[in-house]
C-alpha cells in the first residue's frame, strides 16, 4: 500500500516527528477540560492553565484577564512550536509546513484590505492578524485599490503570487469583490496543497488527501449555506467549491442549487461519511452543524497519529492545537458571560 | 408595572444571548472575519433612526419611535412606514408580541415578525462589514440585538408613562393636602 518509508523516513524526519508527538502528547486532557468548564472567572482559568504547558506564557498577564489575551497568548505558544519545527525541519518538510500556514496567510490579506476599505488604521489591523500569516511587506497592501495594484505591489514575492491568477480584475475592491477573492485564493491554495501531497507519494499522500477532501467538502457546505439569500449567484457559488474532495463533481452541483438548509442536508445525506453528521441535526437547524464537523475533524486528525512516517502529523497536530484553542476561547467566553450551562454547545474534546 | 418588569427581563435575555451568539459567530468564522477592526468608519447613513415625539411638553405623553432600516439608496417610505405599524403594534402588546417573537424563533431560528425584502436586504448589507458570507450565527446574533433595540424603545414608552402616572399621583397628593 505504502512505499519504504520506514527505511529512510528517520533519516531526515525522524527527529522532528518525535518532537510532534511530544507535543501532541501536551493538548489538554479530558480531566483538564472538566477543571475549565468549572471556572468562575477568568482568574480561574489562568490558575488551572498554569499547571498546562500554556503556564509560562499565561504567568505575567495581569489581572482582570480578557478573552482576546489568553486566546493571544496561547496562540503564541503554536507559533513558537511551528517556528522550532520548521527551522529544524529540510526539504520537502519544509515546504509541506510552509503550506499550513498559507490558509492564515490569506485571512490576514483579506483583513487588511477589508479594514483599509473601511478606513481603519494599518497598525491596529496588523496587530489583529495572526502571527502564522505574516509576512514582510503585509503592511504595504493598505495602499492597493484594486487586486490587480494587489498582486503587482505586494503578493507578487508571496507564497500566495499562484494563486492570484484566477481572481486578478482592475475592478476596485468591494465587500463582494473581496468575498470572492478570499475564496478563491483558499480554493486555489488546497488545490495546490492537494497536488504537492499527491507528489510526494506514500503515506503522506494517503492521509493528506483524507484532510484536505474533508476540508474541501466542509468548505463547500459552508459556502452554499452562507451564500443562501445573498446576491451571490449559483454560477459564482459553484466556482468557489474545490475541484477535489468526495462531493466533487456531483455533490458540488446539487449544493450549487440548494436555497435552504434542508435542501443541503438532503444532498449531504448521500454520502454515507457525511450522513452520520447531519443526523445529529434536527431539520431546519444549523447551530450545531460547525460542532459536528469538528467533532469530525478531530477524529480524522487523531487517526493520523495512528500511523508513522508520514507528514500527515504535523497538520493534524497544527489543526488540533487550534481546535484547542477555539475550545479555550469559547469556555472563556462562557466564563466571562456567566453562561456556563451552555459551555459543551461548542468544545469539542480531543483525545 | 408588570409590564415594565417583563420588558426588562427580555432586554436582558436578549442581550445575553445576542453576546453569546456573537462568541459563537466568533468561534465559527474565526477571529480575523469577526473583530472591532472590521467596523466601518466611513460615513454612512444611519440605517435604524430613534424618533422623539411630544418631547418636553407637559400635557402629552412624550412618545419613542423606531424607524429601521432606512435605505442608504433612497428612502422607500412604504417599507418604513410597515415596519413602524409593526413596531406600533408591539408597543401596545409587548407582553405577546415578546412570547410571539421568542416562539417563533424558537420553532424556526428566523422571526416570523420579519417584515420584507427591503428590510432583509438592509440587514445583510449592515452585516457585509464581515463579509458578504456570513454564518447563521450571525446573522442570529444581529436579530437578537435588534430584538433587544426595539425593547429598549418599548421600555422607554412605558418608563415614560409610569413617570407621567407618578407626577399625576404627587399631583393630586400635593392638591389633597
Amino acid at each position: 500500500m505504502y512505499g519504504f518509508e520506514a527505511l529512510t523516513f528517520n533519516v531526515h524526519g525522524g527527529y522532528l516527528e518525535a518532537i510532534v508527538r511530544g507535543y501532541h502528547s501536551g493538548l489538554l486532557t479530558a480531566a483538564d477540560y472538566n477543571n475549565l468548564c468549572q471556572c468562575e472567572t477568568l482568574d480561574d482559568i489562568k490558575m488551572h492553565l498554569s499547571a498546562t504547558e500554556y503556564g509560562s506564557y499565561l504567568q505575567n498577564e495581569p489581572s482582570p484577564l480578557h478573552t482576546t489575551t489568553i486566546v493571544e497568548k496561547c496562540t503564541l505558544k503554536l507559533v513558537d512550536e511551528y517556528k522550532h519545527m520548521l527551522t529544524q525541519a529540510t526539504e520537502p518538510l519544509s515546504t509541506f509546513l510552509e503550506y499550513i500556514t498559507y490558509g492564515h496567510m490569506i485571512d490576514n490579506v483579506v483583513l487588511i484590505v477589508t479594514g483599509t476599505l473601511h478606513e481603519r488604521d494599518v497598525q491596529e489591523l496588523l496587530e489583529k492578524c495572526h502571527p502564522l500569516g505574516m509576512f514582510d511587506s503585509i503592511a504595504t497592501l493598505a495602499v492597493a485599490q484594486n487586486m490587480r495594484e494587489l498582486y503587482r505591489l505586494v503578493l507578487v514575492d508571496t507564497p500566495l503570487a499562484p494563486y492570484f491568477s484566477e481572481c486578478i480584475t482592475s475592478e476596485d475592491l468591494d465587500d463582494m469583490n473581496i468575498e470572492i477573492m478570499r475564496n478563491t485564493l483558499y480554493k486555489a491554495y488546497l488545490e495546490d496543497f492537494y497536488r504537492f501531497c499527491q507528489k510526494l507519494g506514500g503515506a503522506t499522500a494517503e492521509i493528506m488527501s483524507d484532510l484536505l477532501a474533508f476540508e474541501a467538502d466542509r468548505r463547500a457546505v459552508n459556502i452554499s449555506i452562507n451564500s443562501i439569500g445573498t446576491e451571490l449567484t449559483r454560477d459564482d457559488r459553484r466556482k468557489l467549491y474545490s475541484n477535489f474532495g468526495l462531493l466533487y463533481p456531483y455533490g458540488h452541483e446539487e449544493l450549487a442549487v440548494c436555497e435552504d438548509i434542508d435542501q443541503v442536508r438532503a444532498a449531504m445525506e448521500k454520502y454515507p461519511p457525511y450522513q452520520s453528521i447531519f443526523t445529529k441535526l434536527s431539520y431546519g437547524e444549523s447551530q450545531m452543524l460547525d460542532k459536528a464537523f469538528y467533532e469530525e475533524e478531530v477524529k480524522r486528525l487523531c487517526l493520523a497519529f495512528e500511523q508513522q512516517f508520514h507528514y500527515g502529523v504535523f497538520f493534524a497536530y497544527m489543526r488540533l492545537r487550534e481546535q484547542e484553542i477555539r475550545n479555550l476561547m469559547w469556555i472563556s467566553e462562557c466564563v466571562a458571560q456567566n453562561q456556563k450551562s451552555r459551555v459543551h454547545d461548542s468544545v469539542v474534546f480531543i483525545f | 408595572m408588570d409590564t415594565y418588569l417583563i420588558l426588562i427581563d427580555s432586554l436582558s435575555s436578549a442581550l445575553r444571548q445576542g453576546w453569546l451568539e456573537l462568541a459563537s459567530a466568533r468561534h465559527s468564522m474565526g477571529a480575523s472575519r469577526v473583530n472591532s477592526a472590521l467596523f466601518d468608519l466611513k460615513s454612512h447613513h444611519a440605517s435604524t433612526t430613534l424618533q422623539v415625539e411630544n418631547a418636553g411638553m407637559d400635557i402629552e405623553l412624550p412618545c419613542f419611535r423606531l424607524s429601521k432600516w432606512a435605505s442608504s439608496d433612497g428612502p422607500e417610505k412604504g417599507a418604513k412606514l410597515q415596519e413602524d405599524e409593526l413596531l406600533q403594534n408591539k408597543c401596545d402588546s409587548p407582553r405577546l408580541e415578546h412570547h410571539e417573537v421568542q416562539d417563533t424563533r424558537d420553532e424556526g431560528g428566523v422571526s416570523s415578525v420579519t417584515p420584507n425584502n427591503h428590510a432583509r436586504k438592509e440587514r445583510f448589507k449592515s452585516l457585509s462589514m464581515f463579509g458578504t458570507l456570513v454564518s447563521p450565527k450571525l446573522r442570529a446574533t444581529q436579530l437578537s440585538f435588534e430584538t433587544a433595540l426595539e425593547t429598549l424603545v418599548e421600555i422607554s414608552n412605558v418608563r415614560a408613562s409610569l413617570l407621567r402616572a407618578y407626577d399625576q399621583v404627587q399631583k393630586d397628593l400635593n392638591t389633597t393636602k
